[in-house]
């Protein structure tokens, strides 16, 4: 109810003042350049579109135009400093001002009531994005973490089972493969770690400025920990870039994308990353030489879809990976994509440089 | 001598699992569940290194932390689930050593337990342990006469670099924040934007590294600090 009263207030205020400014300059070039009274009249009409523009409720401008009205009577037009009403052809100016305005302001009601529309179905449209890609993501995710913990615990109640008449080899073998599905498994609950560091739904983070090179590095060095037989080259330009991001996200990317070069590119030929500077943005490239991307899949990739329907049941799917790098980058608002070169796949995002 | 480590830590998985790799490298490995019961055998043992779980059923490992600061320098190496660097950084800068994130290898923990301990024997700054000069892989750090060399090459470092560089040498194998970096190079009262460290550090690396985009010599925990490859020698 306050907040109403202070709404009306600030209204009331906003009608006067115009008002009372359009007379004031009225007044100005009137007695300066014999302005017409025509002309004042346009002053005014001027300030009542403003009115109606910036108020809400017919109140205002019923009001403000009758001001109009009294003051161009009264002010600008034969004779001075007198009322009449009376002078020919008077009553159907005012008429036609009145009706000009009464059209203005159901017109910008209109647009207003419009603009509000717009905006609502556009917060419905991200929700259901939004509700699209968590429910992409979980089904991936239910998938995904099935298969290493079948391994797992397949291996591990083997075992325990047969301890005594497994041969030592087996057993070695047994507990590797239990080694390495704990550490697919530790790697795609980091995936999902990183998306809870995303607040409510992917639209904001905190960001604080950070070099771009000590980012990619620390991301290399953690792949190469997990694999170390991997062959990468790092480019960083000369020039130091700092930009704003989270580290942690960015680091999550980086390493999603090298990894899933190194998983899919096919070969141990070299993988490439490579950081570019280029007018507004920050571009980081990680490029493979393998068999490239197949075309049906390219418009998909990072949809988190990918993962389960179209894959042997060997292999492991990156369609988490992809997706949780999509929502961190558009997060930042940058870009991700995926091409295929004349000897590989090449996947880039861009980082704005200016603060979000 | 066989060294005594105190395992501060409610799961009783990972307890059974550090204390039995512990005890295959010669440790004798202490366990408690809770913050009180590791505080009073940590008065009652005095053990020589402790490995202490921040989320405790009782009382915060942070508490911990400040409570043994209080009266004594042994290495505490923080073992923690909590990934965020906020909480990394508050126990480096609240005493701890070190810090290592769950899950991790044993031989990952060995390797940061043996970097712990020789620091706390390093304290006294004016031992010729503690001047004589730092070696990894090709690098060379004389501290008193303030020359870096790259295998046979000079390398000429500014003079705020070369107290960075040897600020971390001096901490090799350790994890040193931005902040206890920045007030040790410029002072207490510095500035909280750290910007001045990180250029500092890119002009570093381009001089000092094959590769500034593959450090291998000062390396960087994101959003942490900067930590300097272990000393060769002193191992």
């Amino acid at each position: 109810m306050k907040k109403k009263i202070k709404l009306h207030l600030k209204y009331f205020l906003l009608t006067l003042s115009l008002m009372v400014s359009g007379t004031a300059l009225s007044f100005l070039l009137f007695s300066y350049q014999s302005f017409n009274t025509g002309n004042i009249a346009l002053i005014y009409i001027l300030m009542l579109i403003l009115i109606v523009w910036f108020t809400e409720g017919c109140f205002y401008w019923i009001f403000a135009a009758t001001f109009a009205v009294i003051c161009i009577n009264y002010l600008f037009t034969y004779p001075f400093r007198e009322l009449n009403f009376t002078l020919a052809g008077y009553p159907l100016s005012f008429l036609f001002m009145f009706t000009i305005i009464a059209i203005t302001s159901a017109a910008v009601r209109s647009i207003k009531r419009q603009g509000i529309i717009l905006q609502e179905r556009e917060q419905a449209l991200a929700a259901a994005e939004k509700e699209k890609m968590r429910a992409n993501l979980l089904r991936a995710v239910s998938h995904d973490l099935r298969t290493p913990l079948t391994s797992i615990i397949g291996a591990s109640a083997s075992y325990l089972e047969n301890e005594s008449s497994l041969a030592s080899d087996s057993k070695r073998e047994l507990v590797s493969h239990i080694y390495e599905d704990s550490n697919w498994l530790l790697h795609m609950v980091e995936n999902l770690l990183s998306v809870t560091r995303l607040n409510s739904g992917g639209t904001s983070i905190t960001t604080s400025l950070e070099p771009v090179e000590e980012v990619l590095s620390e991301a290399i060095s953690r792949v190469r920990k997990r694999l170390p037989d991997l062959n990468i080259q790092v480019h960083i330009p000369d020039d130091l870039l700092i930009i704003p991001m989270d580290a942690m996200l960015i680091e999550q990317v980086i390493i999603n994308l090298v990894e899933n070069a190194a998983i899919h590119g096919g070969n141990e030929k070299t993988i490439e990353c490579r950081i570019e500077d280029s007018d507004s943005n920050v571009i980081f490239r990680v490029r493979d030489h393998g068999t490239g991307i197949p075309k049906e899949k390219l418009d998909s990739i990072f949809d988190g879809t990918s993962s389960s329907s179209s894959q042997t049941d060997g292999s492991r799917g990156m369609g988490i990976g992809l997706s949780i790098c999509k929502t961190i980058i558009s997060a930042h608002r940058g870009t991700i994509e995926a091409l295929n070169h004349s000897d590989g796949a090449e996947f880039y995002f861009t980082l704005p440089k200016k603060e979000l | 001598m066989k060294l005594t480590a105190l395992i501060i830590e409610d799961e009783k998985n990972i307890r059974d699992f550090i204390s039995t790799s512990l005890s295959t490298q010669n440790y004798k490995a202490v366990t408690a569940f809770t913050g009180t019961e590791g505080l009073s055998l940590f008065t009652s043992i005095q053990p020589d290194i402790v490995l202490l779980d921040l989320g405790l059923p009782d009382l915060d490992g942070i508490q911990l932390i400040q409570k043994i600061r209080e009266w004594s320098s042994t290495p505490i190496i923080v073992i923690s689930a909590r990934t965020r660097e906020r909480d990394k950084v508050l126990a480096l800068d609240t005493g701890a050593d070190d810090y290592i994130v769950k899950p991790f290898g044993s031989k990952e923990l060995f390797a940061r337990m043996r970097t712990a301990l020789r620091h706390s024997n390093r304290l006294n700054t004016t031992s010729p342990l503690y001047n004589r000069p730092y070696h990894a892989k090709d690098l060379t750090i004389d501290f008193e006469r303030h020359l870096v060399t790259l295998g046979e090459k000079e390398i000429h470092l500014t003079q705020v670099e070369f107290k960075i560089v040897a600020l971390l040498a001096r901490n090799s194998g350790k994890v040193m924040t931005y902040d206890n970096i920045m007030s040790e190079i410029w002072g207490p009262y510095t500035d909280t934007n750290n910007r001045i460290l990180r250029v500092n550090m890119a002009n570093i690396r381009r001089k000092m590294e094959e590769n500034p985009g593959e450090p291998v010599y000062i390396l960087t925990e994101i959003g942490i600090g900067y930590r300097m490859l272990e000393d060769d020698i002193s191992g």
